[in-house]
């Protein structure tokens, strides 16, 4: 029998309390509140939904009509990060870049808009430093998402080879364990992104 | 969780009636205004109903694209947060459905929580299992308890928002707390 008695119902409503239980349905009143007490209210946001939502609109929006152009048309890849699946002692990270969309069709003006993901949850900030922004730590901090621990940043970035490195806490730099990394010939590890 | 916008504390700003007007008339900009108005009001229901944050974020972007796509379709246009809920709702429903014909997704929510250093060990655990025991119920039976329970609305209220009856609600609920309480003891 595990269906739990009228009257504990009346009280996970909220309609009585433990008190006005009878004696022997205390235990169960109990029970039923520890069940409510585990319920998670910890807020969730999406910081970078509106960037998303209108960049899916935008590219709707451009999408050509002939077979060339829907041939070269920006195509979203979209990886979804599940940072507990990893190794919790390598302590801080896998990230990860999405390639998010191709806006420019003239070659010599291409640009690529990347999303860079760091499972990071001891972080207090994150920043991203690369070629991209002359290694200046400050220029692209990350921002968290809707997942805890789970910082991101979308940039546009011309295609070409592209280095970088996130920086957690200011001090500490990590290669991205997801994608090929060369030596900074200072003892560190860059990853390399190629668009 | 009030459903109609109206003054914020930054100053007076547009009605959603308003705005939906301004992009139906072709100012297809201002969309975004909505977007960033409501993209986080249904963030949590959404990670509770999926189980996850990741497939919550896709639910929220793809109900927003389609609440712009069907816009017209819009009769309230000062309720268009209430119209914007049920599209996401619709959605939820349709990926645990799909996700229970493939493969179940992860109580990532709960998992995460678990993670995060300030909740203690016991009560992570303790979540992580409710979370794990809500997935099993039905789409109907979740979304009363995380309206009630998670998001704290009354009976009441989510009947006026789920255009039900309170007794109906009260019944998928008291089935939802048995459900939940097999589930927990199973899992003990």
């Amino acid at each position: 029998m595990t269906d739990f008695h009228p009257q504990v119902k009346q009280l996970l409503d909220g309609e009585v309390t433990l008190a006005d239980l009878p004696p022997e349905l205390r235990a169960e009143g109990e029970e039923a509140l520890r069940l409510l007490a585990a319920v998670d209210r910890e807020p969730v946001t999406f910081p970078a939904l509106d960037t998303r939502v209108i960049e899916e609109l935008r590219r709707r929006r451009s999408k050509a009509p002939s077979l060339w152009r829907r041939l070269v048309a920006p195509r979203e890849v979209r990886l979804r990060v599940r940072p507990w699946t990893l190794v919790p002692a390598l302590a801080m990270a896998a990230a990860l870049v999405v390639l998010l969309s191709r806006p420019e069709s003239t070659p010599a003006a291409a640009t690529v808009t990347v999303r860079f993901v760091l499972f990071a949850p001891e972080a207090q900030e994150v920043a991203l430093a690369g070629t991209f922004n002359q290694w200046d730590q400050a220029a692209t901090p990350l921002v968290r998402t809707g997942a805890p621990g789970v910082w991101s940043a979308t940039l546009t970035l011309p295609v070409g080879q592209h280095q970088y490195a996130f920086v957690v806490d200011g001090a500490r730099w990590v290669a991205d364990p997801g994608a090929p990394a060369v030596d900074d010939g200072f003892g560190r590890r860059n990853s390399v992104l190629s668009l | 969780m009030p459903d109609h916008s109206g003054v914020s504390g930054g100053g007076p700003r547009a009605t959603d009636g308003h705005v939906v007007r301004a992009i139906l008339a072709g100012d297809t900009e201002r969309y975004a205004e909505l977007v960033t108005r409501y993209r986080d009001r249904y963030a949590r229901y959404a990670a509770r109903m999926l189980g996850s944050a990741d497939a919550a974020e896709d639910a929220v972007q793809d109900a927003f694209v389609r609440a712009y796509d069907q816009l017209a379709q819009c009769r309230d246009p000062d309720n268009f947060v209430g119209w914007f809920f049920l599209i996401l709702r619709n959605r939820c429903f349709a990926e645990r459905r799909r996700s229970k014909d493939t493969a179940p997704l992860e109580a990532a929510g709960a998992v995460a929580a678990a993670e995060r250093a300030e909740v203690p060990v016991e009560m992570a655990e303790r979540r992580r299992a409710l979370q794990h025991a809500l997935l099993e119920l039905t789409p109907e039976q979740r979304e009363v308890f995380v309206l009630k329970h998670v998001e704290g609305l009354s009976y009441g209220e989510i009947a006026e928002r789920l255009n039900t009856s309170v007794p109906s609600l009260k019944m998928r609920m008291h089935r939802a707390y048995d459900r939940l309480r097999e589930q927990l003891r199973d899992r003990a």
